[in-house]
């Protein structure tokens, strides 16, 4: 089951505003039931694995500047900072 | 029974490149947001770019800390949102499918206490928040991601620390330790950051955060201790909770923010495969380690007869040790290392002071010779090494130019002597009844040569003169 | 000036000097202004387009060396970052957003004289199957103007098919290529993960997503994995291809190879005529000398939810970058803290896009990651072990692109569930990582069936040696349009 005080505690995570709650509650609550499939996949005893990639394959430690004036073609603040709203 | 615990984060100032893009690892030198790139700064559609040397430096960390380190590591994603975080998730280790940290459990000896270490893992640094504006009302949050992405590496320790002496000097340990290996200069500001959990009497354990310095964080510990054990003594229970230091009131306080509880939905990082290092490349950096501190010191107590205290000093700071393993021959082994430990220190106690030296490691052959042969008395050598810092010339210019040179000439002395005695009929009275008195004629001879009186003959004559 | 060419026909075309590169893109940009204010494939129409073509016929007037593209006009989904152009993933969210650097995938292109004709349409941030969920409004299918055209790449589908362009560059997270391909009769490659470098590509689900191309025939997509394919040191997880040449060959057809019919995506809900048609391409592979056989993969049931569990998870993650500070679009963040601003600032998604957030959000985090998001990497671990199985026997598999013909414009846009079920044929490719490839296969009542190939991992060259044997057999009406 899925509550209305669950979705609004996921929203806050997401930091998304999520007016319509009920309208919510009701889609996700569908797609969330679907996922319940996966109960009955029997799976438990599966291991999670990954490809893996050899040391030697990574990126050698050098300097390479960024060409460009990066924070010049973004949102910025006096040309050099990007501006954050007030942490409480 | 008193248990602290740390969290350090060690930033990997000798990297040349950020831990996932090529921008530069030390961001101190730049004006903001001028050593960014689209990786650092979170833009759509850029992966990250792991850097191979970075794996090797917190293997060999790892390793000095005594700690496992697995074949194969892995990256996960730590989500939650924030301003200084470019991609609003930090991409860290974990060992949620098994071992994957870069160091699994390990040990360092801090005086005759273990100390556990838990884990050590890889991770970037996040940006830095800049406030603009006087008042509370005008602030304006400003971010700078120059730090962002910056290699580092946290040390997680078990809650091992009995008293903040102990973690001061773990601190310092360390410290040294990370110079030692050359991959970090933990001088640097904000390169070793800490925050600490505390508990008292089996109670709540309690996480101190947001420690500048690790001057404050032994004020940190020691207030906190205090705190609880005050709330103790008043049956008031201890509420398991993260605090904040407060730095202008010397106080921890209570988060204000009751962080909605954080879940970071932590899952594998899908844009970084797992590493293999695998054993033959971790038994090479292995045996190219640098040499530890304790060994260092083993070897300068046992191979060069040098006292234990002088090896102390000379074994834990890089700079020291590396000049006396390049200046020292099996002779002047204990000179040198004497120089060092004395006259030196006070000459390059600062790493500006350091940069700025001109002493090569001949100079301190020359000096040690010059010494040992008695051609420079310890005054004389104090004043030549003083010179040789600041201006870099040979000690046999210096010697001619300052005249440094000792007065071992015995008609030259004796007429010196002459003249103090002459000078001195107390002290010569003095003397005559209490031999240990004698001391203030050499001091006095030694005074109109400006140092450079050969001491032991100045003592002979003016015994002589006496008796 | 006849635009119904294939891609490799341009470029002969071009080299014989019987059209100039100039000319043809020239006409390509007129077809645009004459079809695409109905079919809406296009974002953004690249103004330069024609001026870029003529300075590739001046190279080859001088005799100047000349990429392998000669000027081919090339559309590109609008999540792909094209250098000081505005990549918006048909978002307001990115409204404003301009890319400062090339996804690899473009550098490659440009590095081979191709010319961007615009950016095209897909469903928001890709997550979609219709293109219905752009913030920019859908596009429609070239075949019959009140029908989808499939999605997330519908824009891109459109494109090729309604010759607006000789190829196009899609990305496929879940059917994303292959199903719009298959909706506007064109063909649609997945590649193995990995062989193509996703740098440029703004993620969804990164462990699963490929770029790919949609071009009019299968001999066009090898000419771009060509170009595409291989290692890239901006891309941590691209492979090793061994610089493998996908033309050479591709014509070896399919004699005495096996192949698999995946039971499970020909059953419950099939539509009668994908079917048949189905059982139509059976009949013309075994023509050609194949063996078919039918094989039942087991966790292709859990298919569905494992895959939208995980890609709703990593696009959780994938997309908390937009935070409208660094780039974004307008709205000032004076008067605002943090969090207030930023969950505001966020509401600028569109409804599809947060509904995913939402999941994201919750079948990864603590108290149902277990349940969920943990099962469906387990489901993931074991369906790509039966693949694995099953590619011991067979050389290829087949099942139809999408067990469903196209359908209406608002048909399904309401039922969430309805429209996971259109993804069940196409994610078990994305889940295993394996290449699969959409083959233009039929038209009934005027509505496009395509037919898909899958293979073995890295096995790219043999699959495009099987898609175009059963191309070679298919003959398809002219598009009305």
């Amino acid at each position: 089951m899925v509550t209305e005080e669950e979705i609004e505690r996921v929203a806050k995570l997401m930091k998304i505003d999520v007016h319509d709650h009920k309208e919510f509650v009701e889609k996700v609550h569908a797609m969330i039931d679907f996922f319940d499939m996966l109960d009955s996949a029997g799976v438990e005893d599966e291991e999670i694995t990954m490809k893996d990639l050899p040391l030697s394959s990574l990126r050698e430690d050098k300097h390479i500047p960024f060409e460009d004036k990066l924070i010049e073609n973004l949102k910025n603040y006096k040309g050099s900072y990007v501006r954050a709203p007030k942490m409480v | 029974m008193t248990k602290i615990g740390l969290e350090i984060h060690c930033q990997l100032t000798k990297l040349e490149s950020k831990l996932f893009c090529s921008c530069k690892a030390n961001y101190r030198d730049y004006q903001p947001n001028t050593n960014v790139c689209p990786i650092c700064m979170g833009l759509p559609g850029t992966l990250p770019r792991l850097n191979q040397k970075a794996i090797k430096k917190a293997t060999i960390i790892a390793m000095a800390l005594n700690c496992s380190t697995p074949e194969k590591i892995a990256f996960f994603r730590k989500n939650y949102f924030y301003p200084d975080l470019p991609k609003n998730f930090q991409i860290t280790q974990l060992n949620i499918y098994g071992d994957t940290s870069i160091g699994g459990p390990g040990m360092i000896m801090v005086g005759n206490k273990k100390i556990r270490i838990t884990r050590i893992q890889l991770e970037e640094d996040p940006g830095r928040l800049i406030y603009e504006g006087a008042s509370s009302k005008n602030q304006i949050t400003l971010v700078d991601y120059n730090r962002a992405g910056t290699p580092l590496v946290e040390v997680v320790t078990e809650p091992d620390f009995e008293n903040p002496k102990q973690v001061r000097e773990f601190l310092n340990i360390l410290s040294d330790l990370l110079e030692n290996l050359d991959v970090s200069d933990p001088g640097l500001e904000g390169a070793m950051r800490a925050d600490a959990n505390v508990s008292i009497k089996g109670g709540n354990k309690v996480e101190i955060k947001n420690i500048g310095s690790f001057h404050d964080l032994e004020k940190a510990v020691h207030f906190e201790i205090t705190r609880q054990e005050s709330l103790h003594a008043r049956e008031i229970p201890i509420i398991q909770e993260t605090r904040h230091w407060d730095d202008k009131r010397k106080i921890t306080i209570s988060s204000r923010l009751k962080e909605e509880e954080l879940d970071y939905r932590y899952f594998l990082e899908g844009d970084i495969p797992w590493i293999k290092i695998g054993k033959d490349i971790q038994e090479k950096l292995k045996s190219e380690m640098p040499e530890s501190i304790s060994s260092k010191k083993e070897r300068f107590v046992t191979k060069y007869g040098i006292p234990d205290q002088v090896a102390v000093v000379l074994s834990s700071d890089k700079f020291y040790s590396d000049l006396f393993d390049q200046s020292h021959t099996e002779k002047n082994a204990k000179e040198i290392a004497n120089i060092i430990t004395t006259d030196l220190m006070g000459l390059v106690d600062t790493a500006e002071k350091r940069t700025q030296s001109k002493l090569q490691s001949s100079h301190l052959r020359d000096l040690a010779d010059a010494i040992q042969s008695e051609k420079l008395t310890r005054t004389s050598a104090k004043n030549a090494l003083y010179e040789i810092v600041k201006s870099g010339k040979e000690l046999s210019h210096i010697i001619a130019e300052l005249d440094l040179g000792n007065v071992s000439n015995e008609d030259e002395l004796l007429k010196i002597v002459e003249q103090v005695i002459s000078e001195e009929p107390q002290a010569l009275a003095e003397a005559k009844s209490n031999p240990q008195t004698i001391n203030f004629l050499v001091g006095k001879v030694m005074q109109k040569t400006k140092g450079k009186a050969n001491p032991q003959l100045t003592l002979d004559l003016l015994k002589k003169r006496i008796s | 000036m006849n635009l119904k060419i294939s891609a490799l026909e341009f470029v002969n075309e071009v080299k014989n000097g019987n059209i100039s590169a100039e000319d043809f893109v020239s006409a390509t940009i007129e077809r645009i202004k004459n079809v695409d204010e109905k079919l809406h494939a296009f974002l953004e129409v690249n103004s330069k387009a024609v001026e870029q073509a003529s300075k590739v016929d001046k190279k080859i007037k001088s005799g100047e060396k000349v990429g392998a593209c000669f000027g081919m006009p090339i559309s590109i989904k609008d999540n792909i970052c094209i250098k000081h152009s505005k990549t918006t993933c048909a978002s307001k969210m990115l409204e404003n957003f301009v890319a400062p650097y090339d996804a690899t995938v473009i550098s490659k292109l440009k590095e081979q004289d191709a010319v961007f004709v615009g950016k095209t349409n897909l469903d928001e941030f890709a997550m979609g199957l219709t293109t219905e969920f752009s913030a920019y409004g859908p596009s429609r299918n070239p075949w019959n103007t009140d029908y989808v055209p499939g999605g997330s790449s519908g824009g891109s589908a459109v494109s090729v098919s309604a010759f607006e362009c000789v190829a196009s560059l899609g990305s496929d997270t879940g059917g994303s290529v292959r199903n719009p391909a298959s909706f506007c009769s064109t063909v649609g490659y997945k590649p193995t993960y990995g062989l193509i470098s996703r740098y440029g590509l703004i993620s969804y689900a990164n462990s699963i997503e490929q770029i790919g191309p949609l071009t009019r025939t299968v001999k066009d997509t090898a000419f771009l994995l060509n170009i595409l394919s291989g290692l890239d040191p901006n891309d941590n997880t691209t492979i090793d291809n061994d610089k493998d040449d996908y033309l050479s060959g591709i014509d070896s057809g399919i004699e005495g190879k096996k192949i698999g019919i995946i039971k499970e995506m020909i059953e419950d809900g099939i539509d009668p005529t994908v079917l048949s048609a189905t059982n139509d391409a059976i009949s013309k592979l075994e023509g050609l000398g194949a063996q078919c056989e039918d094989v039942s993969i087991d966790m292709v049931k859990y298919s569905v939810a494992s895959y939208y569990t995980i890609s709703a998870t990593e696009a959780g993650s994938n997309l908390a970058r937009y935070d409208n500070l660094r780039y974004g679009y307008d709205f000032p963040v004076e008067g605002f803290e943090f969090n207030s601003y930023i969950s505001k600032a966020r509401t600028k998604f569109g409804p599809e896009v947060i509904r995913r957030m939402i999941l994201g959000g919750f079948v990864p985090s603590s108290g149902h990651a277990g349940k969920y998001f943990l099962k469906a990497l387990k489901v993931k671990s074991k369906l790509t072990k039966e693949v694995n199985e099953v590619f011991k026997k067979f050389d290829y598999l087949i099942a139809p692109t999408v067990p469903i013909l196209p359908f209406k414009i608002g048909e399904k846009i309401d039922d969430p569930i309805a429209l996971f079920q259109v993804d069940i044929n196409t994610v078990m490719s994305n889940l295993t990582g394996i290449p699969s490839i959409s083959v233009p296969f039929a038209v009934s009542n005027g509505l496009p069936v395509g037919m898909q190939f899958l293979a073995k991992h890295n096995e790219d060259k043999s699959l495009l040696q099987a898609a175009h044997s059963l191309e070679s057999t298919v003959q398809l009406p002219e598009i009305p349009i």
